[in-house]
C-alpha cells in the first residue's frame, strides 16, 4: 500500500501524465456533453414531430369521404427514439433515417427514402464517447505507458530498482498499472456522470465499463510486450503508434472492403423498379391479373374482389400490394444481404479491438446497423397494421365513418419487432397462413 | 546548393539503413497502392453502372404504352448521379447520400440507396480512400522519418562541428527539407497518376494537377511544420510529442469536434419536420387532383371569363389538366422554397465547421479536395436542383398534354366509363417530353472558386512554418 501512494505521488510530479489524463478526461466530457445535447435535439425533433404530425393528421383526415381517399391521404409518422445509452454512441443514426412518414402505398417505393443529416458531416463522423474510447484513449494510454521501463534505463536506475524490488517486474507493473487504472478512471467518470444525467441503466453502464477497461487492458499489454523488448523510448512509441494504426485504422478499413466484397448486395434501384413496374403496369392489365395474386396472399377476401368500374380503390390498393410482392424477393433478398453483412462484421471485428469496442457501445446504445434493420422492420410491421386495419373495411365496402379514423393503429417504437430478422414481410404471410 | 544536395543525400541515406524507417514507408507505400487500385475500381465502375442505369431509365419511360397523362405523371422517372473522374481519388459525400432519385408529380423525394447505409460500420477512420490515406496517414509517416532530422545532431553533438565546417544553419534546414519533400514527392506520385487517369477520363488539366497539387501542397505543410518542430526541440522525445500531438489534433480531434459542435450550434432540419412544416401552406394551395378544390374557384372563374362560357365542361382546353398544371407549379414553388432552405442550412453548418480549417489542415486540405473532385456537398445540392428541374420540366410537359389534347367530359367520365378512358390515352410520341439527364461535374473555375477559400489555411500554414523554420535555422546554436 505505501508503494502505491510512494507511486500515486511520482506520478502527480509528472507533467507529462497530468497533461495526458486531463485530455483524456477533457475529451471524454466533451464527448459526453455534446453526445447529450445531440440526443436532446433528436428528441426535441421527435417531439414537435409527433405534434405536428397529430395535428396533420387531423386535418387531412377530417376531410376524407371515404376509406380509399383516407388511406391515400394520411400518412402516418414513424420514429426511432434514442435510447438512453444513445448520448454515448450515435453509431449509425447519422446515416441511417431515425424518422419516416409512411402511407398506405406500396411499401418499397416508401421505405429507402432517407432524411438523414447533413452528408459532409456524416463523412467526417462523431466525437462521440465511443469515438473518444476506442480511437483516441489507446494513444493517450501508449504515450502514458510506452517508455515506463525504457525511460528509466535510459536514465540508468533501471538495475538498480529492479534489484531494490522483491520482483522483477513490480515496480514496472505497479508504475504502468496505476496510470492505465487513473486513464480509465478519467474516461469513466465521465460516462457515469453522463449516464445517470440521461438515466441509462446501470446494467449498460457497467457493461460499458467493463468494455472500456478491457480495451484499455489490451492495449496495455500491446505495450507491456513492446517494453519489454529493450528498445528506446521513441522505439517502442513508433511501434506502439504502428500497432495502434494497424488495429484501429486500418483493420477496420480492411474489414469492412472484406464485409462489402464478400457479400454481394442486389442494386437498391432494381427493387423500387421492380415495384414501380409492376404498380404502374396493373393500370393497363385486366383487374383479375391483380386481384388473383392479391388472393392468393389474402385468401380471406375472396369473397370481396370483383371489380366492375374501371378504378375502385379495392383494386387500387390490391395492386399496391402486388407491387410490393413482386418486389418481395430481391427486397428480402437485400436486407438479408445487409444483416450478412452485419454478422459478418461482427465476427470480423474481433481482429481489432477498437472496432469490437465501438461496435459494443453501439450495440447497447442501440445506434449500430443491426438497431437501423431492426427500426425498418417495425415500419415494415406498422405498414402491415394500417393494411390489417383497412382491408377489412375497403374489400367487404363497409361504409365510411370518420369517427372510426380515430381507432387507426399508432406506431409503436416498443422493443425490437417479434420477428427478430424477419419484419412485416413475415406478418403478411402470417396473416394469411392462420385464417 | 552542392552542400544542400549533400545534406539531403545523407538524411536519405540514413532513412534507407534505418529499418524502422524502411518499414514505415513500405508500409505506407501499401496501403496508399492497395487503396488506390481499390477505390480507382469501385468509382468507375459506379460511373459506368450508374450511366447504364440513366440510359435504361430514359428507354424505360419512352417506351411505355399509350396511357393518361397524369399516370406518367406518377409512373415518374430515376435519376442517378454518376461519380465524376476524380472521385477515384475521393469519392467525398457519394457513400453518405443516395446515388438515385425517383421523380414523380407532386413529390420531391430524398436521394436513395446510400453506400454508408449499406455497409457494416467499424468505426476506426471509416473506409481508406486515396484521399483519407494522403490526409491522415502521410503526414504520420513524415513525422515518424523526419521528426529528429535537425535534433539528431543536437542530441548526437554533431551539429557544432557542422556548423564549423562552415554549413550554415539555413543549408542544413534547407537540406534536410529537401530530404522530407523528396520522399513526399515519391509518395505523390500515386496520386498524380489518378489524377492523369482522372483526365483520360475526361476531367479538365486544370482540376486534375489541381487535385494533385492541393495533395502536394498538404504535404509540404507538413514536411515544414516536422522541420521546423525539430529545429525548435531540445529533445527528440519532445520533438516526436509535439508533432504526434499537432497530428491528433488536426486529424482526429479537431474535425469531429467541429462537426459535433456546428450540430449543436446549427441543428439540422431534416425532410420530415421540414415537409411536415410545409403542409400547413400545402392545404392552402389546394390539391391538383381534385379541379373542384375551393382553392381553384379563381382559377376557374378567370379562364370561363377568358374563353366568354358557362361552364368549364365548355372550355376548348381540359380544365383538370389546368389544373393539375397551375397546382404543380405553385407547389414546386413552395417545395423548392423548402428544400432550398435545407440546402442553405446544410450550406450554414459546412462553412460554420470549417472556419476549423484554420485550426486544421486536414480539414482545410479534405474539404478543399471533396470541392475540386466534384464530391461535395454543393454539388450534391446541384444534383438535386437538376434534378428537379428535369422532374417539373417532364411533369409540365405530360400536364400540357392533359390539358390540351384530352377532351374534359372524357376525362371527368374515365373511373365509370372504359370507352372514355380509352379516349384518355395519348400517344407515345407524348413520352418524348422527358429529356435526357447526364449528371455532369461543375465547370473547374467554379470548383476552384469554392476549394480556394478552404485551401487558404493551407498556404497560411505553410508561409508562416516555411517562414519559422527559415528563420530560426539562421539562428541555429548547437
Amino acid at each position: 500500500m505505501k508503494s502505491v501512494t510512494r507511486e500515486l505521488a511520482f506520478l502527480v510530479r509528472d507533467r507529462g501524465v497530468l497533461l495526458s489524463l486531463a485530455t483524456a478526461a477533457i475529451a471524454a466530457s466533451v464527448a459526453i456533453l455534446l453526445g447529450m445535447m445531440e440526443v436532446a435535439q433528436q428528441r426535441a425533433t421527435i417531439a414537435e414531430l409527433l405534434e405536428a404530425d397529430r395535428a396533420e393528421r387531423q386535418v387531412v383526415q377530417a376531410g376524407q369521404t371515404d376509406w380509399g381517399g383516407a388511406a391515400y391521404y394520411t400518412f402516418h409518422l414513424t420514429v426511432d427514439e434514442p435510447t438512453d445509452f444513445a448520448f454515448a454512441a450515435l453509431g449509425q443514426r447519422e446515416v441511417s433515417p431515425w424518422k419516416h412518414r409512411i402511407r398506405m402505398l406500396a411499401l418499397e417505393g416508401q421505405i429507402y427514402e432517407s432524411d438523414a443529416g447533413n452528408p459532409e458531416f456524416a463523412l467526417t463522423g462523431r466525437f462521440d464517447y465511443a469515438f473518444v474510447v476506442s480511437l483516441l484513449a489507446p494513444l493517450l494510454l501508449i504515450l502514458l505507458v510506452h517508455d515506463v521501463r525504457s525511460s528509466e534505463r535510459t536514465a540508468g536506475r533501471q538495475e538498480w530498482l529492479s534489484a531494490t524490488s522483491g520482483n522483477d517486474h513490480s515496480p514496472w507493473r505497479m508504475r504502468s498499472g496505476l496510470k492505465v487504472a487513473l486513464l480509465t478512471g478519467c474516461l469513466l467518470v465521465p460516462l457515469w456522470i453522463g449516464g445517470l444525467a440521461s438515466s441509462s441503466g446501470v446494467t449498460v453502464l457497467a457493461l460499458a465499463s467493463l468494455w472500456t477497461a478491457l480495451h484499455l487492458l489490451f492495449w496495455w499489454g500491446v505495450c507491456s510486450l513492446i517494453d519489454r523488448r529493450g528498445w528506446t523510448s521513441s522505439v517502442n512509441l513508433v511501434a506502439a503508434s504502428g500497432a495502434w494504426l494497424v488495429l484501429a485504422v486500418i483493420a477496420p478499413a480492411a474489414i469492412q472492403a472484406i464485409v462489402d466484397a464478400s457479400i454481394h448486395l442486389p442494386d437498391g434501384g432494381d427493387i423500387v423498379l421492380t415495384q414501380r413496374e409492376a404498380v404502374n403496369d396493373a393500370w393497363d392489365l385486366p383487374k383479375e391479373a391483380t386481384m388473383n395474386p392479391f388472393v392468393a396472399r389474402h385468401p380471406e377476401w375472396e369473397d370481396h374482389v370483383e371489380v366492375t368500374r374501371p378504378f375502385e380503390w379495392k383494386w387500387y390498393y390490391a395492386f399496391q400490394q402486388v407491387g410490393d410482392q413482386k418486389a418481395e424477393e430481391i427486397s428480402r433478398a437485400f436486407r438479408d444481404g445487409r444483416q450478412r453483412r452485419e454478422s459478418l462484421a461482427a465476427k470480423l471485428s474481433w481482429l481489432s479491438p477498437p472496432a469490437l469496442l465501438e461496435r459494443a457501445l453501439q450495440r447497447a446504445a442501440q445506434t449500430d446497423g443491426r438497431s437501423a434493420l431492426e427500426y425498418e422492420d417495425r415500419v415494415r410491421r406498422y405498414h402491415a397494421q394500417l393494411r390489417a386495419w383497412y382491408y377489412p373495411k375497403l374489400f367487404p365496402d363497409l361504409p365510411f365513418d370518420q369517427d372510426l379514423l380515430a381507432d387507426i393503429p399508432e406506431f409503436s417504437d416498443e422493443g425490437p419487432p417479434d420477428h427478430h430478422w424477419q419484419g412485416g414481410d413475415q406478418l403478411i404471410e402470417e396473416d394469411s397462413t392462420t385464417r | 546548393m552542392n552542400k544542400v544536395l549533400t545534406i539531403a543525400g545523407g538524411e536519405l541515406a540514413l532513412w534507407r539503413r534505418t529499418r524502422v524507417a524502411v518499414l514505415a514507408v513500405s508500409a505506407f507505400a501499401i496501403v496508399l497502392v492497395v487503396s488506390c487500385l481499390l477505390t480507382a475500381q469501385r468509382m468507375s465502375h459506379a460511373a459506368e453502372e450508374r450511366t447504364r442505369q440513366q440510359t435504361t431509365a430514359e428507354e424505360t419511360f419512352r417506351s411505355q404504352p399509350e396511357r393518361h397523362p397524369h399516370r406518367m405523371v406518377h409512373y415518374g422517372h430515376y435519376a442517378f448521379r454518376s461519380p465524376p473522374p476524380l472521385a477515384i481519388v475521393d469519392p467525398g459525400v457519394d457513400a453518405t447520400t443516395g446515388q438515385s432519385i425517383f421523380l414523380e408529380g407532386h413529390r420531391q423525394n430524398t436521394a436513395m440507396f446510400s453506400d454508408a447505409r449499406a455497409s457494416a460500420d467499424l468505426g476506426g477512420l471509416g473506409s481508406l480512400t486515396p484521399a483519407r490515406v494522403y490526409q491522415f496517414l502521410l503526414p504520420l509517416l513524415l513525422i515518424a522519418l523526419g521528426h529528429a532530422v535537425m535534433v539528431r545532431e543536437r542530441e548526437a553533438r554533431t551539429l557544432g562541428s557542422l556548423l564549423a565546417q562552415g554549413v550554415t544553419g539555413r543549408e542544413l534546414y534547407a537540406g534536410k527539407s529537401a530530404a522530407l519533400l523528396g520522399v513526399s514527392a515519391v509518395m505523390l506520385v500515386p496520386v498524380l497518376l489518378l489524377s492523369a487517369y482522372g483526365m483520360l477520363r475526361g476531367e479538365s488539366l486544370a482540376a486534375s494537377l489541381g487535385l494533385f497539387g492541393l495533395y502536394a501542397a498538404y504535404a509540404v505543410v507538413w514536411c515544414s511544420a516536422v522541420v521546423l518542430v525539430s529545429t525548435l526541440a531540445k529533445a527528440r522525445s519532445v520533438a516526436l510529442g509535439v508533432l504526434t500531438s499537432a497530428w491528433l489534433a488536426s486529424t482526429l480531434v479537431i474535425p469531429p469536434l467541429a462537426v459535433a459542435t456546428t450540430d449543436v450550434a446549427v441543428p439540422s432540419v431534416g425532410k420530415t419536420q421540414s415537409d411536415l412544416r410545409m403542409q400547413a401552406e400545402l392545404r392552402e394551395l389546394g390539391d391538383g387532383h381534385n379541379a373542384s378544390d375551393p382553392a381553384f374557384a379563381k382559377l376557374r372563374d378567370n379562364l370561363l371569363a377568358q374563353y366568354d362560357v358557362e361552364d368549364v365542361a365548355d372550355l376548348p382546353i381540359n380544365f383538370r389538366g389546368v389544373v393539375a398544371q397551375n397546382s404543380e407549379a405553385s407547389l414546386t414553388e413552395l417545395m423548392n422554397r423548402y428544400a432550398e432552405e435545407r440546402m442553405a442550412l446544410e450550406l450554414r453548418q459546412c462553412r460554420r465547421a470549417a472556419v476549423f480549417g484554420w485550426l486544421s489542415p486536414t480539414m482545410a486540405v479534405s474539404n478543399a479536395s471533396r470541392a475540386v473532385a466534384g464530391t461535395d456537398l454543393e454539388t450534391h445540392h446541384r444534383f438535386l436542383r437538376e434534378t428537379e428541374a428535369l422532374r417539373f420540366d417532364f411533369v409540365q410537359g405530360l400536364n400540357k398534354v392533359h390539358a390540351e389534347q384530352l377532351a374534359y367530359s372524357d376525362d371527368i367520365n374515365r373511373s365509370r366509363d372504359a370507352d372514355a378512358e380509352r379516349r384518355t390515352r395519348v400517344s407515345t410520341e407524348n413520352w418524348e417530353v422527358l429529356a435526357s439527364f447526364r449528371f455532369e461535374p461543375d465547370p473547374t473555375d467554379v470548383r476552384w472558386g469554392r476549394a480556394s477559400a478552404d485551401a487558404l489555411p493551407l498556404l497560411a500554414w505553410l508561409g508562416v512554418f516555411t517562414g519559422l523554420g527559415v528563420t530560426s535555422s539562421g539562428r541555429v546554436r548547437p
